[in-house]
Parts: structure tokens; C-alpha cells; sequence
């Protein structure tokens, strides 16, 4: 390239043009899969003689038609093809369309000689350009198309040809003169152009000289790609993917095979990723070059248009994803290229409601049917995340159509074959038929959410820095300017392998005339990116000591001591969470390989951690928000104590968060059961004191060891009654016991005896508060059988428990003491029955059991109870009113049932309300004389 | 229900210890009024049974009637409204209630509840004089500094109305301002004869034949709580009825967990365990392993040689040698990750941290040099300082451990070597 700082503008405008050519011989790839090589060649050939036949009509009669429907992308389109059309000298269509061109010649004439060919000259359509024409991008990255006057032709305007005629005066040859000739009708045209838009300012400055270099270098071929080979070979396979629909049956068997290949090779480069790579470059491209003949020689005109059964990839979406500059658009734009798709995209500054996005979808769907031989476009969508109400527009009409897809696949997959195109346009939400690749920066966009469940998702990784550093090398070679690859390591590092930004500054520092400097990157004009890492790079570098450093570290000891404490203070702050950090540090260090013989640094360590609690308490507590400056040094003297080389294993803290969600349920129980025990209790009862001293103690009380595990009536009087005691107890803290699966409680199987899938624990699981990891408690625990007879008593107990909350308020009543009775003889006759009988028969039973009973009473319900004979005795001898009925009672059972008994002040009958889950209440009245008969 | 609960004293009369507390507050309350109150001392010294014997003196058996309530307040504060659930105590004359419950939202029932309440004045009594209110607040000290701060205005703005009982463990904790306004009340730990006393009584109450000796041994593993020293009574009784005087008395499990966590700390500490390669290569640290591994090396050429067979049995030890010097590092801070793993253990299942820090620092203390006794105690109580500045108790608690080993391993080279 010539010297930048000054070029002429016209020179600069040629040059421009020269390049556009040259992007769109690029365009084309060194493997043009789906297009013959020698078309290539002609192109190219024909591109820099830039003499297009101006068989434009046919074409243009199709264009003018479309345009309405689509105009911009039919342009470019029918212009290649203008192009690419006389070359096939043996092609069918060509010879179709060769009739014609004498009529294209008799409009351009006519066209030429009207008055308007004056506006005609520059045009964003094709179509609109009668006679030759040239595309040229104008400094505002348009496209136009110049209209191309030609001496040579004899057909020019009459700038022209008064030029033509200044010729013969001066001595310069005559082709100079039409070269500039041409230049200047180029600048006339851009000059027009850039009116067009902003009349006044561009008069004034200069057309921009430069293009900016991320462009000019921008990877033009599927090899020269940096970003990650398996990312790239996937995202290729992908779009391998949809050529049996989108370009039909003919290739198919070619497109398996690379489909194969292209496994095969992610495959290999996924486990040894770059030592191979340039022979399987080699050897895919002579596999594709060996296909592509007979893709050609089958039929010259490809039917793109008829998607054969194999359809489509399972997700129609690829989802692009990674933090900016890495080179995601160059990559669906490169790839979709590569693929002989036109890449159509469509990004956050066009117009992304709903509405238009629909339309442009349908244009890019709809293509395939009206244009038979263009190339099929690829949709690419970037920046899907960003506003996210525009956004959002988009993603709804993709689901939309991949839902409607999915329908239609569901609905008629016969019809598929025959009626497809068809059917489909008629489709109000037409289905994806071509590829559409997503572009975004963050995956976890609220807007994608959506999106990310249908699409394949790709998540972009940095570069490694040598190939960026190779790659930026080669453009400082290019550019002349003088670079050393430690610096531009340096920059790569410095911007986190942001091609783009590096791009920018070294084109910047360029114009500055100014060297790339190692040491002052930081001070120089490279501006820092706002990078937010994730927590665990956090943690990552916080243990991990930096290995190039320790080399430099003679020369360089004070600054980059300094500079590493820069990195780590931005690092830590930007990332701001200091408590999870610090969590995170807290919880990995101790894995660290340090080394420490006298623990100092443990323990200095230990106590930074506790230092930022402290701080973060202070500044919680007094919402002094900007104290938090304080909390990054913290964390980097822990780096400087027991940072280490080799990379860190690090996990994310749970345990704190474990713990005191575990903290709370256990709090929780003991509050809730101190609300079960009776107040005159529980008021003294909180929970420290309960797990200080209590705890222990009770289950020593609850589980005494001298308690035989045999039924109940073969037990002597006194363990009767410490037995009666242990029972009043567990009902006065409400503890009761229930069945629980021993998955549930692991650490209760070593306690149990009995290894059943169900035991027995304590009901509020008060045991739990002492059992502790690698501790056996020291209480004994109850065999089994002793359990349920508990569970049973306490239950029993219960019950009775509250018929005696009511009967105080009779106590008084001398009167009612014979009704008690009766209501107590009443419930055992009941029980009985209900132990005899299932539940199913209870109420029948009970009804003839009364009938009965009326006459036995009391004698009926006494074999009943195996264990109730202890409370034989009879009430005479107990001082406590109320006790002798407890006792008496104690052979209710079944932990299920819930009894209700109502006792009537007034009325003499008992009534007695028996709910048990389907059977209805029972109300009956008996007499108490039919008792004491 | 249990003999704690059971032999409760319900009135002043009977108290069986602080007799002398008890004297004074019958003559304070004897005109059915007093000055707000503050009850302070350790757990289980009986500042419950005391306030509640209080009310029974003001009230009658009028304030044994007591139903829970449990109540969702909805406040107002500001821009939002704050739900808030309590659980109270109330009887007629009197509202017990734990502000503290709410955590971080204390103030608010401090600001908007109890107000309330207070405000609430009973009305006349029967005798024709002015009733007032009895609010009984307990862990005050757990209450945060700005809840303590509105409660201040609220105990001089309705004490025409309303009295408060406050109880707490320590004082300390307790705002200057509101302790001014309050008569503190230091309730002791009971002595060690007090607490037989009660054994005594108790045993006589439930006829049962106590050994001589056997009451003063509980006192003594009490730790002058006396809940404790009831608990550990009738456990006692459980396990075994006819007492023998050497009748094990059955630990707290979790004081034995802390005993384990220190056993586990000296253990690795502990010149025992490697009586040969431990202590006696420490000192020489690094040049002492390589000297052995050059003599290794040399036994390894005899032995190649074939000259002495039984240098193979002696290479075997020495590189066991080197091998456990070299893993010793690696243990003390595997030892202090399983050590980590035992206290979230002991805090999960709601041991309070600073019990488990003085527990722990009681434990050491007893298995240690006295003239390590010194600095243990003030590492313990600047970290416990730490503790209550701090927010995650486990920081501070395994500083204080890691600060421990340290301290102990340097002492032991310092000793052995």
C-alpha cells in the first residue's frame, strides 16, 4: 500500500474500488464448495479488468420485479450473477440469455440519451443504473453502484467526452487520461453521494483516507480465522449441516462426507488441538476440491430451492456467545461465506421490532423459491442481547417460527416431500429454512432465555496470545510499523485478547507515528476495558502466583510488584462481592500448597479473612458504603502469603451457606416444639440453654437404660411406674416418637439395633442436636419394641389428655364424677372394638359392641387390652381424681385416629364423636345405669 | 415433667437459693409497685424462676394463667410494611416476650410493638388503685444497639403505665442508658453447697437414698448451673437408682465433642504419637531430612552391593523417616480442615460461638504447660473480641485454633528441641 498520511483523492478512490474488488474475489473462499473453481478464476480475472459485459436486462426485468419485494438483497445478487453468466460459454442458460443483449444494448442507448441518466449515475440499486456500472463504497460504508461512462464505448455522457477531447492537447497518453477520466467521475459520484446524505458537512472535511484496520484485516477465509479451531469447526459443521435442505439432494452425498470429516477433525482437534491442524487443512481441502467436480458437471444450475427429506439440524438456531472482540461476527460471517451462503445481518442498529424482523426472516425464508440460482442466505442476527426490548422482538419471531416449525413438522410429515415450498408460503409464521446464527455477548441475558434452550450454543474462548500476537505481527509487517512481539503480547494480555481493541490501538499509535512500548502499555493510550471477570478467575488469581514474573523479578522487582498489586486491586474491586470472595478464599486456602512449617502463615491468614468480616460487619452495620476500598488489600496480602504456582483446585463455597440454612431449620424446630410444650415450661426453656444444658440430660432421661424391653404388664410395680413417669414426661415437653426411613437418617442406622427400613426417632428430632460427625452420643438408645410401646402409650396418652383439659371445668361438680366414669368405660369399649377390628368394620362393630356392652360393660372391654391390665386397679385407692382415669385409659391406640369427645354440661347423655377419616360421627346416648347394674 | 420444672420455686417464700434477692424484691413490690428491672447473670442461675416468682407476688396466681400468642404484626416503616412474627406470653397483667426473635428487625418491635403494648394501661383494679403493665423482655443483650436505643425513650415515655422486666446474661451488652433506668438485679451463679442444698432437698422430696458425696460431685460437674446440676441429678437417677458415690455422671455430649476437637489439635501437636521421628527431627528441620536422604542413598549403594542384607530393613525405616517429616506439614493444615469441619458441626446444631470458644480455651487449658496458659487466654479473648465484632463466628473460632497450633509447635520445638 503506498504512503496513507497523504494520498490523493482520487488515487484513494481507485484504490478503494481496487479493493472492493478484491474483498469480493474474497468473498469467494479458496474452497468455493458450492460453486465451481473456475468461476472463481473468472471473477477474479474480471474483477481486475473491471470490464462487465452489460448484460444487465434480463436480469434487471427479474430485479425490478423483486426489488419491490426485496430490494436490497437482490441487488448485489443479480449483479454477481450479471457477472458470473458470460463465463459459462457452454452453459444453457447463457444461451438463453444471449438474445437478449441486444436489447439490453437498445435500452441503455435509449436510457443513455434521456434526460435522466444525469440522476442515474450513482445508485444504491443496480437496477436503477442503465449501462455499465460499478460497485463502490462510500465513505459511509454504503454500497452504491456508479454508473461506468466509457470512452471506449462511444456511448458516453458529455463530461466525457469533452474530456476526451482535452486529451489531444497534452501529452500524456491517452489511456492516463481516461484512467483519471474514470477516477474523476468516481469522485464526482462520491462527492454526489455523500451530498445525498449530509450535503454540508462533507464538503468541507476530506473523505476519511483510512479504512480502520480491524476491517481492512478482517479475516476474509475460513483458515485465517483466530478464534478457537474446535469453535470454528463446529460452527462450520452446523451450517454442513443444513445443505441437504437448503442446497438440495445433489450434494448430499459430498456434504456427508464432510459432515464425517468435519467430525472427524473437531473430534482430533479437540484432544490435541494445534499440531495438526495444518495437515488437516491440507488434506480437507483436497477432499473438497475432489468433490466438487462432479457437484458442477451434474447439473450447472443447482436447485437450492427443494429441501429433500434429510432436513435441517435438530436446533435450526446457533447461538453465539463470548465477551467482545474475539471475532464472533467475522466468524458467521467467514463461516456462512465459506458455506456459499450470503450472510444477511441484521444488528442493533437497524430496526429490531417484531414487525420488521419478521419481514426481513420471511425475505431471507422466501428467497430460496423466487431466485433460482442466487446463493441462499444465512441469516445473522448480532448483538441479540443488547436493548433488550428490541431484542426481544427478535427472539419472539424466531420462536415463533421454530414453534410453527415444529407444529408443521408434527402435523404433516408426509407432506413434506411434494408440497413444501408451496405450503409454506401460504403459512402465515413460515418455518426456518435457513440457517440463522445469533449473536450475542452475555448467554444469560434475561431476553435469551428463551432462545438459549432451542439454540446450539457456542461459547467463544480468548484466543491463546501467540496466535493473536502472530496475527497482529503480520499486520505491523504490513503496515510497516515497528512492533516487538513482547509488546504486542503485552497489548494482547493488557485487552484480554481483544483483537478489535488491539487493532485499534496500534492503528492509533500508528498515526501517531509512535512505537508500541512494553513498559508503559497501561500509561500509554491503550484504554482499559471495564472487564468484569467471574468470581472463580477471581479466586483463580488470588492462589495463583504469576510464573513470568519471578523471572523478571531481578530487573523489574519494584514495578511489577506494583503492577501486580494494580491488577489485582482493579480485579477484585471490579468485581465487587467481597464477601463471597472472601468466603471463597476462606474456604480454599487451606487446600493451598504453601509452604508453612510454623503455621504463621495460616494463622496471618486466618486473621486477614477475619479482618474483612470485620470490616464488612462495620460497613453493613454503619452503611458506610465507601469503606469497602479497604476490603481489596486484604485480599491481596492473602495473595502475597499464600499464593503458589501450580494452578489452583477451587471449589465454591458452600459450607457457610450449608451451615446456616441448616442453622435455621434446627432453630426452627426448637421453636416450634417449644410452642407445643406448655408455657410454664417453655418460658424457661430457650434455645441456648436448651442445647447447652438440656439436651443431653433429656435424652438420658427419655431412654432409660433400666427399662426392660417386655410387654407391659409383665413389668414389675416400680418400673410400672417409672415407666408411667418417663410417659408423663415426653407428653409434659410434647417429645413422642415417629417412624422414619433410615435413608433419611443415616447416622441414626449405627444407633439402631434393628435395621429396618423404618425406626423410630424422636418426634421433634431432638437427638439430632447432639449428634455430631465421628461422635457417638452417650445415651442408650431404646431397642425398638420399647419405642413403639412408648409411641403407643404417648399417643394414648395424648388423647386422654385432652378429654382431661375439659374435665376441670366439671370437677367441681360432684354430680358428674359418675358421668366421667361413663364416659371413660364408653371410650375403652370403643377401643377394644377398634383393636379387634380393621377400621374398615369399626362403626358396625362399635354399634354391636354397645349393644353389648350395655350389659358386660366393663367386663367386655378388659380382655381387650393385653397390656391394660396394670391399670386394673381401680380408681379407689388413687388420690388424684384425675390420675386414676388416666391410667385407666391407657389402652386407646393407634396413632392415626383423632377422637374428639364432647362432654355436654347439661344434658346427661355422653356424646361421643368419633371422626376417623371416612366413617361419619357417632352420636349416642347411653345411660349410666346401664352401667351400674 | 422433669424435676428443673418440677421443683421450681413458684414464690419468693420458697426460693431454695438467692434468698437474699428474694427477700429484697418482696419488700420492693410489697406496694404492688415497682421501679423497671434488670436481671442479669449466667444461664441457670435462676433469673426466670426469680421474675416469674415476682409476678406471683405482684400478681397472684393471676399471672400463672398464661396463653401464647402468636401473632404476625404488620408494620408500617416508611415505605414498605414489614411482617413481622412474635411469639408472646401473656397473662392479664404481664407480656412476656423474646424481641430478639426477629433478629435484625428488633428495633421494630422494640419501636412499634412493645409501644404498643405499653400503651395499652389496664384497667383499675379491684382495690381501686392504678394498675400497670408488666413487660418482661428476655435477652435483651441480644438485642441490637438501635433496638436498645428506642427502648430507651420508651421505658420513661409509659412509665406511668407499664413496667419492665428486662433479663439478660451480661450486662455488658446492655446499653449504659437503659441500664441507668433500671435497677439491675445481679443474680449469681448459685455455689457449689447451694446447689447441694437443692440436690438434697430434692432427693429428700423423692425419697431417694443419696451416697455422701454424690450431690457435691454433681455441684461440682455442674459448672454452677443449676439446671445442669438438676438435669444431671435425676439423669443420674434414670441410669442407676440405688446411687453409688462413684456413679459416672453423664457429660454433655457436646462439651465431650469440644474435648474431642482439642484432643484432635494436640494430637498432632503431641510428642507421643512419633516419639522417634517427630520430636526428635523437628528441631533440625530441613538439614536433618536431607542428611537422611543421603544416607539413604548411601544404604541404598550397600545394599545394591549386596555387603550388609539387613541394611534393606533399615532403609525401609529411614525412609519411613523422611516420609513422615515431610507429611507433617501437610497434616497440620489437613488437621485444621477437619478441625473446621468438627465446630460447623458444634454451630450447626445451634451452639452458640462463644460458648464453644470458651469451652474449647477451657479444654486446652486444662491439657496445657502453664506457661503457654498465659497467652492462650489472651489469644482466646482477642479472638472472641473479634467474634462479636465480626459476623462469621467460624473466621474468628478457627483463627483461634490455627493461632493455637501455631503457638504450640513452636513451644514444643522450642522445648524438645
Amino acid at each position: 500500500m503506498e504512503d496513507i498520511d497523504i494520498p490523493l483523492p482520487d488515487e484513494l478512490e481507485w484504490l478503494e474500488s481496487q479493493r472492493y474488488h478484491e474483498e469480493e474475489d474474497d468473498d469467494i473462499d479458496p474452497y468455493p464448495f458450492p460453486f465451481p473453481p473456475d468461476e472463481e478464476d473468472e471473477l477474479k480475472s474480471e474483477g481486475k479488468a473491471v470490464s462487465v459485459s452489460p448484460k444487465c436486462v434480463e436480469s434487471q426485468i427479474n430485479a425490478h420485479k423483486r426489488s419491490l419485494i426485496h430490494e436490497e438483497s437482490v441487488g448485489p445478487s443479480t449483479d454477481k450473477r450479471r457477472r458470473s453468466t458470460p463465463v459459462h460459454e457452454d452453459d444453457e442458460d447463457w444461451l438463453r440469455y444471449y438474445p437478449m443483449e441486444k436489447t439490453s444494448d437498445d435500452i441503455c442507448r435509449r436510457d443513455q440519451s434521456s434526460p435522466e441518466s444525469e440522476e442515474n449515475m450513482l445508485s444504491r440499486y443496480v437496477s436503477r443504473i442503465d449501462g455499465e456500472c460499478i460497485p463502490v463504497t462510500a465513505p459511509n460504508g454504503d454500497r452504491v453502484y456508479a454508473k461506468l461512462c466509457r470512452a471506449a464505448t462511444e456511448s458516453t455522457g458529455k463530461k466525457m467526452s469533452s474530456n476526451f477531447r482535452r486529451g489531444g492537447l497534452i501529452s500524456e497518453s491517452i489511456d492516463v487520461l481516461l484512467q483519471r477520466c474514470e477516477q474523476e467521475a468516481f469522485s464526482k459520484a462520491l462527492h454526489m453521494s455523500s451530498e445525498d446524505q449530509d450535503a454540508v458537512e462533507l464538503r468541507e472535511t476530506p473523505i476519511l483516507y483510512e479504512k480502520l484496520w480491524v476491517d481492512k484485516y478482517a479475516p476474509k477465509l475460513f483458515t485465517e480465522l483466530l478464534s478457537d479451531e474446535q469453535t470454528n469447526r463446529e460452527v462450520l459443521l452446523w451450517l454442513k449441516q443444513w445443505d441437504s435442505s437448503v442446497f438440495g439432494s445433489e450434494i448430499r452425498r459430498t456434504a456427508d462426507d464432510v459432515l464425517t470429516s468435519l467430525r472427524r477433525h473437531s473430534s482430533v482437534t479437540h484432544h490435541q488441538k494445534f499440531p495438526n491442524t495444518s495437515n488437516i487443512r491440507i488434506s480437507w481441502s483436497q477432499e473438497r476440491s475432489g468433490h466438487h467436480p462432479n457437484l458442477v458437471t451434474k447439473d450447472g444450475n443447482p436447485k437450492w430451492n427443494h429441501p429433500r427429506t434429510a432436513g435441517p439440524p435438530e436446533q435450526k438456531i446457533l447461538l453465539l456467545c463470548g465477551p467482545p472482540g474475539l471475532g464472533k461476527t467475522t466468524l458467521a460471517h467467514v463461516t456462512a461465506k465459506h458455506c456459499g451462503y450470503r450472510p444477511v445481518e441484521i444488528n442493533a442498529s437497524d430496526d429490531r421490532s417484531s414487525s420488521t424482523i419478521e419481514s426481513k426472516i420471511l425475505d431471507v425464508v422466501e428467497m430460496n423459491s423466487v431466485m433460482a440460482v442466487s446463493k441462499p442466505k444465512c441469516l445473522i442476527i448480532d448483538e441479540i442481547d443488547g436493548a433488550l426490548g428490541d431484542g426481544k422482538g427478535a427472539i419472539e419471531v424466531i420462536m415463533k417460527m421454530v414453534s410453527a416449525e415444529r407444529k408443521f413438522e408434527k402435523g404433516k410429515l408426509s407432506a413434506m416431500n411434494e408440497g413444501n415450498n408451496s405450503s409454506r408460503r401460504r403459512q402465515k409464521t413460515s418455518s426456518l429454512s435457513r440457517p440463522v446464527i445469533c449473536i450475542c455477548n452475555d448467554l444469560y441475558a434475561p431476553a435469551l432465555r428463551p432462545l438459549r434452550q432451542i439454540a446450539k450454543v457456542h461459547i467463544f474462548v480468548q484466543p491463546s496470545i501467540s496466535r493473536v500476537v502472530s496475527r497482529l505481527k503480520y499486520i505491523c509487517n504490513k503496515e510497516s510499523m515497528s512492533s516487538s512481539s513482547i509488546a504486542l503480547a503485552a497489548l494482547a494480555e493488557y485487552t484480554g485478547c481483544d483483537i478489535r481493541s488491539c487493532l485499534n490501538t496500534l492503528q492509533f499509535l500508528n498515526k501517531k507515528k509512535e512505537a508500541l512500548n512494553v513498559v508503559d502499555i497501561s500509561s500509554q493510550v491503550v484504554g482499559r476495558k471495564d472487564m468484569s471477570k467471574s468470581i472463580f478467575d477471581v479466586w483463580k488469581e488470588i492462589f495463583q502466583k504469576k510464573k513470568f514474573k519471578n523471572k523478571k523479578t531481578s530487573n523489574l522487582d519494584q514495578s511489577s510488584v506494583s503492577r501486580e498489586f494494580d491488577f489485582l486491586y482493579s480485579l477484585i474491586s471490579s468485581c465487587g462481592d467481597y464477601d463471597l470472595i472472601m468466603d471463597g478464599v476462606y474456604e480454599n486456602f487451606l487446600h493451598q500448597q504453601y509452604h508453612d512449617p510454623s503455621m504463621k502463615k495460616t494463622v496471618s491468614c486466618l486473621n486477614r479473612v477475619g479482618e474483612s468480616d470485620l470490616i464488612h460487619q462495620c460497613i453493613m452495620r454503619s452503611q458506610h458504603m465507601h469503606l469497602q476500598v479497604y476490603q481489596p488489600p486484604i485480599v491481596i496480602a492473602v495473595h502475597h502469603l499464600i499464593a503458589q504456582v501450580p494452578k489452583p483446585n477451587i471449589e465454591w463455597p458452600k459450607s457457610l451457606k450449608r451451615f446456616r440454612t441448616t442453622l435455621m431449620e434446627k432453630e426452627d424446630i426448637l421453636q416450634a416444639w417449644k410452642h407445643k410444650i406448655a408455657p410454664f415450661i417453655s418460658r424457661h426453656l430457650s434455645v441456648k440453654s436448651f442445647v447447652e444444658d438440656f439436651v443431653s440430660p433429656l435424652l438420658h432421661i427419655l431412654s432409660p437404660p433400666n427399662l426392660r424391653p417386655v410387654a407391659v404388664h409383665l413389668l414389675s410395680e416400680s418400673e410400672k411406674n417409672d415407666l408411667t413417669q418417663l410417659i408423663t414426661r415426653m407428653i409434659s415437653y410434647s417429645i413422642s416418637y415417629k417412624y422414619s426411613s433410615t435413608e433419611l437418617q443415616p447416622r441414626n442406622l449405627k444407633l439402631e439395633e434393628n435395621i429396618d427400613a423404618k425406626t423410630l426417632i424422636f418426634d421433634p428430632p431432638i437427638g439430632d442436636y447432639i449428634n455430631f460427625k465421628d461422635y457417638i452420643p452417650s445415651y442408650h438408645v431404646l431397642a425398638l419394641v420399647m419405642k413403639q410401646v412408648l409411641l403407643h402409650e404417648v399417643e394414648k396418652q395424648k388423647i386422654l389428655h385432652e378429654c382431661t383439659e375439659r374435665w376441670p371445668k366439671l370437677a367441681d361438680n360432684s354430680k358428674m364424677e359418675n358421668k366421667c366414669i361413663e364416659g371413660t368405660e364408653d371410650a375403652r369399649s370403643k377401643y377394644s372394638a377398634h383393636r379387634v377390628e380393621s377400621l374398615s368394620n369399626i362403626k358396625m362393630k362399635y354399634r354391636e359392641n354397645n349393644s353389648t356392652a350395655s350389659a358386660k360393660g366393663t367386663k367386655d372391654a378388659k380382655p381387650g387390652n393385653a397390656k391394660g391390665t396394670k391399670d386394673a386397679k381401680r380408681p379407689s385407692n388413687g388420690s388424684n381424681y384425675f390420675d386414676r382415669f388416666r391410667k385407666l385409659n391407657s389402652t386407646c391406640s393407634q396413632k392415626t385416629e383423632t377422637v374428639v369427645v364432647k362432654f355436654e354440661r347439661d344434658t346427661h347423655p355422653v356424646l361421643f364423636k368419633f371422626n376417623e377419616g371416612f366413617t361419619n360421627a357417632i352420636k349416642r346416648p347411653v345411660r349410666i345405669r346401664d352401667f351400674l347394674q | 415433667m422433669l424435676w428443673v420444672d418440677k421443683y421450681r420455686p413458684k414464690s419468693l417464700d420458697n426460693m431454695n437459693v438467692h434468698e437474699d434477692i428474694a427477700e429484697n424484691l418482696k419488700k420492693l413490690v410489697s406496694e404492688q409497685d415497682c421501679p423497671h428491672l434488670l436481671f442479669y447473670g449466667p444461664s441457670g442461675s435462676g433469673k426466670k424462676t426469680l421474675i416469674m416468682a415476682l409476678l406471683r407476688q405482684m400478681f397472684g396466681s393471676s399471672s400463672e394463667k398464661v396463653k401464647v400468642e402468636n401473632k404476625a404484626w404488620k408494620i408500617d416503616a416508611g415505605s414498605r410494611t414489614i411482617e413481622i412474627e412474635l411469639t408472646t406470653l401473656s397473662s392479664t397483667n404481664h407480656v412476656e416476650m423474646n424481641p430478639s426473635d426477629a433478629g435484625f428487625q428488633d428495633r421494630y418491635i422494640v419501636q412499634e410493638i412493645i409501644k404498643e403494648m405499653a400503651k395499652n394501661r389496664p384497667l383499675v383494679d379491684a382495690k381501686g388503685k392504678r394498675g400497670f403493665k408488666v413487660l418482661v423482655l428476655n435477652e435483651v443483650d441480644k438485642l441490637s444497639r438501635e433496638a436498645q436505643h428506642s427502648l430507651r425513650r420508651t421505658m420513661e415515655k409509659y412509665s406511668s403505665s407499664c413496667r419492665l422486666i428486662l433479663c439478660c446474661n451480661s450486662s455488658s451488652k446492655v446499653t449504659e442508658a437503659i441500664r441507668s433506668r433500671c435497677l439491675n438485679v445481679r443474680v449469681n451463679a448459685p455455689k457449689e453447697d447451694q446447689i447441694v442444698n437443692v440436690l438434697e432437698f430434692i432427693g429428700k422430696k423423692e425419697g431417694l437414698q443419696l451416697p455422701v458425696g454424690f450431690a457435691a460431685r454433681i455441684a461440682e460437674k455442674s459448672n454452677r448451673s443449676l439446671r445442669r446440676a438438676i438435669l444431671s441429678f435425676e439423669t443420674c437417677r434414670v441410669q442407676q437408682y440405688p446411687f453409688t458415690s462413684n456413679q459416672a455422671i453423664p457429660p454433655m455430649d457436646w462439651e465431650e465433642y469440644v474435648s474431642e476437637i482439642v484432643s484432635d489439635i494436640m494430637k498432632e501437636q503431641s510428642p507421643k504419637r512419633f516419639a522417634y521421628s517427630y520430636t526428635s527431627c523437628l528441631c533440625e528441620n530441613f538439614t536433618f531430612i536431607i542428611r537422611k536422604i543421603i544416607y539413604i542413598s548411601h544404604c541404598g549403594d550397600y545394599f545394591n552391593f549386596g555387603y550388609q542384607p539387613d541394611t534393606h530393613s533399615i532403609l525401609f525405616l529411614e525412609v519411613l523417616v523422611v516420609h513422615r517429616l515431610l507429611c507433617i506439614f501437610c497434616i497440620v493444615l489437613c488437621r485444621l480442615f477437619q478441625v473446621r469441619g468438627k465446630i460447623y458441626e458444634l454451630l450447626t446444631n445451634c451452639i452458640p460461638p462463644e460458648i464453644v470458644l470458651k469451652r474449647l480455651l477451657y479444654e486446652l487449658l486444662r491439657k496445657l504447660d502453664d506457661e503457654l496458659k498465659h497467652e492462650v487466654c489472651h489469644w482466646a479473648a482477642y479472638y472472641e473480641h473479634r467474634m462479636h465484632l465480626g459476623q462469621k463466628a467460624i473466621f474468628h473460632l478457627e483463627a483461634f485454633i490455627a493461632k493455637f497450633m501455631s503457638i504450640y509447635k513452636s513451644f514444643l520445638i522450642a522445648t524438645f528441641g
